[in-house]
């Protein structure tokens, strides 16, 4: 009785107060709106680039948590890599090779493979044979007797060999046919997936598609079955790696440098491929391990820039908050009166301290609910419009986070703005208001 | 009248400070009040009668000496106590009338319910405050605001604010000054109706001829309450 007949009064009171004064609560919402905004703003964008990075490195380096193993290998270690790998998903192995598809006999566009931005430039000069890719590996570029050879409708590709399906690792997005698949016995022509760049390099430069592996005698001729989004700048192909070895040689398999992805379950396998591979190799296999963190690593990284921008926003909310607090202050200022008989007649003062704030509060909150309105119908409006050429805000859901932020910077603008004139409230003398 | 006062004031001091020194309006202030009791105050302007009236409805508290309220003293009571004493004890009556302008007639009356000491469901408090209405003659004005009241027919309103709660005690200071005679007689009919049923009655006034309907009349002078008819005859 006691607490529900106080709570219901201060429901009926602050009820007639903000009735008696609504225009006053409105015009008290647009001077706070813009903060609350920008705060919900802020908040918004900085979750969506977050997750937007993390999901491009998700497909760059791998899911957090990936264990990524890095092996030093020989002609010897590569098949049996393969064979103890074939099929499994709880280590998946990659080897990267190089190759070129496209016209015989001439240099491709990107040699490197490098970004097909800078194709037909030479990165050091057009006399160079150093060529570099987007990792910064360089090397020197193959010259034949004749000098450098010239260029062509040909383009060179990373070719990356997987010994199985690295897509819990690295989960990339099909867009267009379809993903390898590693079940069932290699074809003897082997089928290659793409990333956009390589796609977009196939169909630009009208290619025909036959593929050259860098230093192999053979040249298979490859079936071109889907493509993903891997994020890498590079053309890059995906095969499946028991197809890709029938047509390299066991040297030349050796020279590429083996990785393997894992998490928690694969670690028995990976131990028995390590004692597998050392059974046959003379120099010791030396695993280098290490563990996807980019959660973390990003986080810091784009922390700086949230706060930075969200003290600009505290700031248009603080000019906010000084619009409600004097819109406050004045109201109490003209509820002299009202609250000395308030309490003349019995009312508690922490009573109507608490309406005056609550009121404010609700002023807040109401404001938060609108800002946020705002910002989803705003972050669809952005998506309808860029969305195409926009990744980051390609069909998003207006992050929860961004709410809270809002319903905070509403809460918070409400309590600064109401707690000067709710301890004023509280502190009017009823004996010199009521004195006759 | 029962053998326990309502009030017993007993040597009560106040001293004001305003811009200035402190100046001394009470100083010794005693007064009995049982219940069914009227009792007029006159004094000059700034006596202190209204700084009475604020000590005795416990807006304000006394320098010193006893407050005994149904036999307790409560001279230096907190606040929060006071907030619940000020609900149940007593009902004020203002010069101006302190009606608020957004709400009715009866809403204006329902505040006094409305307090956050208890809690009426609307029914039970809408015939409260009309039989507190009906009490003063204006329920058929209900659902009028202040402002389209008459002063009398507004004071009356504020007297139904101060009776909606079936006080023990009605301070009334200056509830006439804003009327006319025959206005202010019809409010003094309307508080001393009240004591009939057992209420104490504190009016101040400057009028002689309300002061003269109560049963004792004080008067304020040099911070004590003496016998007016002491000052006059002798
Ligand atoms: N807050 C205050 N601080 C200092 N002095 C005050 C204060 N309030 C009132 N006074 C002084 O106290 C004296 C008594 O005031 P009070 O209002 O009680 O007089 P009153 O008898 O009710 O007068 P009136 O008949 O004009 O209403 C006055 O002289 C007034 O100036
Ligand atoms: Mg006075």
């Amino acid at each position: 009785m006691g607490l529900s007949g106080r709570f219901r009064s201060a429901l009926v009171i602050g009820g007639q107060g903000i009735r008696a004064r609504k225009l006053r609560t409105f015009l008290s919402m647009v001077s706070l709106f813009l903060g609350v905004l920008a705060i919900v703003t802020v908040q918004a964008g900085s979750v969506l680039a977050n997750r937007a990075l993390l999901a491009d490195i998700e497909l760059r380096m791998a899911k957090d948590g990936t264990t990524r193993v890095n092996l030093s290998s020989s002609g010897k270690t590569v098949p049996i890599a393969v064979d103890t790998l074939a099929g499994r998903s709880d280590v998946v192995g990659t080897l990267t090779a190089t190759a070129i598809i496209g016209e015989p006999g001439v240099r491709p566009i990107n040699p490197g493979p490098s970004p097909l931005k800078y194709a037909n430039q030479d990165m050091y000069g057009n006399s160079s044979r150093m060529v570099c890719d987007s990792s910064g590996t360089c090397r020197v570029m193959e010259q034949d007797a004749a000098g450098i050879l010239p260029r062509g409708q040909a383009v060179e590709l990373q070719l990356v060999l997987l010994t199985g399906d690295i897509r819990p690792y690295r989960p990339f997005p099909v867009e267009a046919g379809r993903w390898l698949d590693f079940g069932g016995p290699p074809s003897l022509s082997p089928s290659l997936v793409l990333n956009r760049e390589a796609a977009t390099a196939l169909t630009q430069y009208r290619l025909p598609a036959e593929m050259q592996i860098i230093s192999e005698a053979k040249n298979p001729t490859p079936r071109i079955i889907g493509t993903v989004h891997d994020a890498n700048e590079v053309p890059t192909a995906y095969v499946r790696a028991d197809e890709a070895m029938a047509w390299m040689s066991s040297a030349s398999l050796g020279n590429l440098s083996l990785e393997l992805y894992l998490n928690g379950d694969g670690e028995p396998l990976l131990q028995t491929l390590l004692a597998r591979m050392s059974a046959v190799s003379t120099d010791p296999v030396e695993p280098y391990r290490s563990v996807v963190n980019s959660r973390e690593h990003i986080g810091g990284q784009l922390d700086l820039m949230r706060w930075i921008f969200l003290g600009m926003a505290a700031l248009v909310l603080l000019i906010g908050v000084a619009g409600i607090l004097n819109v406050g202050l004045a109201t109490v200022g003209e509820r002299v009166e009202e609250f000395a008989l308030r309490r003349a007649v019995g009312t508690p003062r922490l009573l109507l301290a608490g309406i005056v704030l609550a009121e404010t509060l609700i002023t807040g909150l109401l404001t938060a609910a609108a800002a946020i309105g705002v910002g989803v119908a705003g972050l669809q409006v952005a998506g309808t419009l860029f969305g195409d050429r926009r990744e980051m805000l390609h069909d998003v859901a207006f992050p929860w986070e961004a709410g809270v932020a809002g319903v905070v910077a509403g809460l918070v603008a409400g309590i600064l703005g109401g707690l000067f004139p709710a301890i004023r409230a509280a502190r009017i003398p009823i004996a010199t208001v009521m004195r006759a | 009248m029962s053998d326990v006062p309502l009030i017993h004031l007993d040597g009560l001091t106040k001293t004001l400070t305003g811009q200035g020194e402190p100046r001394p309006i009470l100083s010794g202030v005693n007064l009995t009040v049982h219940p069914g009791d009227s009792v007029a105050i006159l004094g000059r302007s700034g006596s202190g009668k209204s700084t009475l009236l604020s000590l005795i409805g416990l807006f304000d508290r006394p320098d010193s000496g006893r407050y005994l309220l149904h036999g307790n003293d409560i001279a230096r009571v907190p606040e929060r106590r006071a907030a619940r004493l000020r609900s149940q004890e007593f009902g004020f009556v203002f010069q101006r009338f302190f009606l608020l302008k957004h709400l009715t007639a009866l809403q204006n009356v329902s505040m006094a319910l409305v307090n956050g000491q208890g809690w009426l469901p609307r029914r039970k408090r809408r015939a409260k405050v009309m039989a507190a209405l009906e009490q003063v003659g204006i329920a058929h004005l209900a659902r009028h605001k202040p402002a389209r009241l008459s002063g009398g027919e507004q004071q009356r309103v504020a007297i139904a604010r101060a009776l909606v709660r079936e006080p023990k005690i009605l301070l009334a200071d200056e509830p006439t000054g804003a009327l006319d005679t025959e206005t202010g007689a019809l409010v003094i009919d309307v508080l001393h109706a009240a004591t009939h049923r057992g209420c104490g009655l504190v009016l101040v006034t400057h009028d002689h001829a309300h002061a003269n309907r109560m049963q004792r009349v004080l008067r304020l002078t040099d911070g004590m309450l003496v016998p007016e008819h002491q000052g006059v005859f002798r």
